[in-house]
């Protein structure tokens, strides 16, 4: 794994006004820097990240498959009752996963270790499967990489490939926080996925749900919802007035009910608790548990809220002081703590490594650099090769 | 709430492509009726089938029939005294006003389609002669043994009326991106 300069596409501006992403002469597209690539041997890729994810994946599954039965594993996890019968049918039906992305800390020297699964609202979906893989073909065809140079990246097929397995029998709606450009963007592409697939779409905002006499969710055009690809979380949907009419409505939605499980943060304790020592884990445990006082006590560990997003309310304790915290809107909320293995630096940046998994296969990698070693929003993506 | 005239209208651009390009949708054997009676009336359609059948059409018909916020724009599309209210209220609690059902299609035991859904027909105030489901499809004016448009024996959709929008949102507008 290295971190190698290359020299930006001449074509750059082009590219960012095709793909409709923000541009500015000065700093080029937002959230995308291409004056570097990370470089991986297909041995890393093959045995240091898709391998392990695809074990992790495995692993995660069985722990959704345990924490559906146990209701003290559910309230742990901030989900409220009347849910719990909901997601252990969801689980039960065996209601398909689409995708989710693995946030892992890698540096090609010891194995990856998961950090995070980002598998209910994943982003930099888009950059992933299109943007990234277009600058391999025109790097390499203008010669700014060497010849030959491969990607982790399936994932357009993946999930080009998926859809028609996820149950969708009628029209699938596609709903998300309209006035969020990067979230209507990845569900505008999924959309596109969807339909390349063979599938009849319509989009609109969540906020233009409407509900019916008979409790079913309803389009704008008074046409009752049976399927929605959702970019919006399951414990904001829970939370919301509209809430307490999801279990009944019907509606068939994707991400799963079950996938809220692995989002939250509440998985790394559970994924501890039951393969404690696992290669790809960080030891974790929830904040009430006594041997979060045993891990505090190292003063080396990673103070997060189970929900949180881009990077908020994170702290980063070493050598008993804290090192780095971020602010955010989720502060309040219960935390977990979980052992720190920092990101390793590249010429000034952190890599996180964010493994794509559609149907539950690795299929993509997506890698996105910030200047400290949280990842925020200010993170942008740089993209990948695999080389001999 | 959906304009059964915006639909007509979209309807007649379907129809006059086709016949430029002189394809003819695949035609099903059924059977049509304005009333229970005049199907009991019949003698190839059996009095069992027509009491189901009548039955079955008389319940999907408040749930798929067009919905109107309004009673004079129910009339506009299906004629005076041809509407009724819903069994429905809208977001602010006003009444839904529907088309009176004027008839209903069912399954030809013939045609070895028995399997065929019923359901009900409407007959709007353009064309008071001819019987149409409630997507809007003709089926023709003649009544008992007919031929219709395959597309039009599909099962019809449920006309909602929608009691209340926004009840999602709100952690979106707080928080902002759910990006993770």
């Amino acid at each position: 794994m290295q971190r190698i300069p290359v020299t930006e596409r001449p074509n750059l501006a082009d590219a960012a006004a095709e793909h409709e992403l923000e541009y500015s002469d000065s700093k080029g597209i937002t959230g995308w820097d291409e004056s570097a690539y990370y470089q991986f041997t297909p041995q890393q890729i093959e045995e240091d990240i898709k391998g392990p994810a695809e074990e992790l994946e495995d692993l995660c599954i069985q722990v959704v498959g345990r924490a559906v039965e146990n209701e003290e594993v559910l309230s742990r996890l901030g989900i409220a009752e009347p849910f719990w019968d909901y997601i252990a049918q969801s689980w039960r039906s065996g209601e398909k996963n689409l995708y989710g992305r693995m946030d892992l800390s890698y540096n090609a020297d010891g194995p990856a270790k998961l950090l995070e699964y980002n598998a209910d609202t994943p982003t930099a979906l888009y950059e992933t499967a299109v943007f990234q893989w277009e600058w391999l073909e025109q790097a390499t065809e203008q010669k700014l990489i060497p010849e030959g140079c491969d990607q982790l990246n399936d994932v357009h097929d993946s999930i080009v490939q998926a859809f028609p397995h996820m149950g969708i029998e009628d029209v699938a709606h596609f709903a998300c926080n309209h006035d969020i450009e990067d979230d209507k963007g990845t569900l505008d592409y999924l959309e596109e996925c969807a339909r390349e697939a063979g599938i009849d779409t319509c989009s609109l905002a969540m906020a233009d749900i409407g509900t019916d006499d008979q409790g079913r969710f309803t389009d704008l055009d008074e046409q009752p919802i049976t399927a929605l690809v959702k970019l919006y979380p399951w414990e904001w949907i829970m939370a919301e007035d509209f809430g307490r009419l999801v279990p009944a409505s019907g509606v068939h939605f994707i991400e799963p009910p079950w996938k809220m499980i692995l989002a939250n943060k509440g998985l790394l304790p559970l994924l501890w608790g039951m393969f404690e020592g696992h290669p790809n884990l960080l030891p974790a445990f929830f904040e009430d548990d006594p041997a979060a006082a045993t891990l505090a006590e190292t003063g080396r560990y990673v103070h997060k809220p189970m929900l949180s997003r881009q990077g908020a309310n994170i702290e980063i304790v070493d050598d008993g002081k804290t090192l780095l915290h971020t602010d955010g809107p989720y502060g309040d909320d219960a935390h977990i703590l979980q052992g720190y293995h920092p990101l390793t630096e590249f010429d000034g940046g952190y890599p996180l490594i964010g493994c794509w998994m559609v149907a539950s296969k690795a299929v993509g990698l997506c890698i996105r650099e910030d200047k400290t070693l949280i990842t925020g929003k200010e993170a942008r993506f740089v993209p990948h090769v695999i080389q001999d | 709430m959906k304009s059964w005239s915006s639909k007509s209208t979209a309807l007649m651009v379907g129809v006059s492509l086709l016949a430029l390009t002189a394809c003819e949708e695949p035609k099903v054997d059924a059977f049509v009726f304005e009333s229970l009676d005049q199907c009991k009336s019949d003698p190839l359609a059996s009095s069992d089938q027509c009491d189901s059948s009548f039955a079955e059409a008389q319940t999907q018909h408040a749930t798929v029939a067009p919905k109107y916020a309004s009673e004079a724009d129910c009339q506009a599309d299906f004629g005076a005294e041809k509407c009724e209210e819903a069994p429905y209220k809208t977001s602010s609690g006003g009444s839904v006003f529907m088309p009176l059902m004027m008839g209903y299609m069912m399954g030809s035991m013939m045609g070895g389609r028995g399997g065929m859904m019923s359901q009900p027909l409407y007959k709007s105030a353009k064309s008071p002669n001819s019987f149409r489901t409630a997507e809007n499809k003709n089926v023709g004016s003649k009544t008992g043994g007919t031929k219709v448009a395959r597309s039009a024996t599909s099962r019809p959709t449920f006309k909602s009326s929608t009691r209340s929008r926004g009840g999602f949102g709100s952690s979106g507008s707080r928080f902002g991106s759910a990006a993770t």
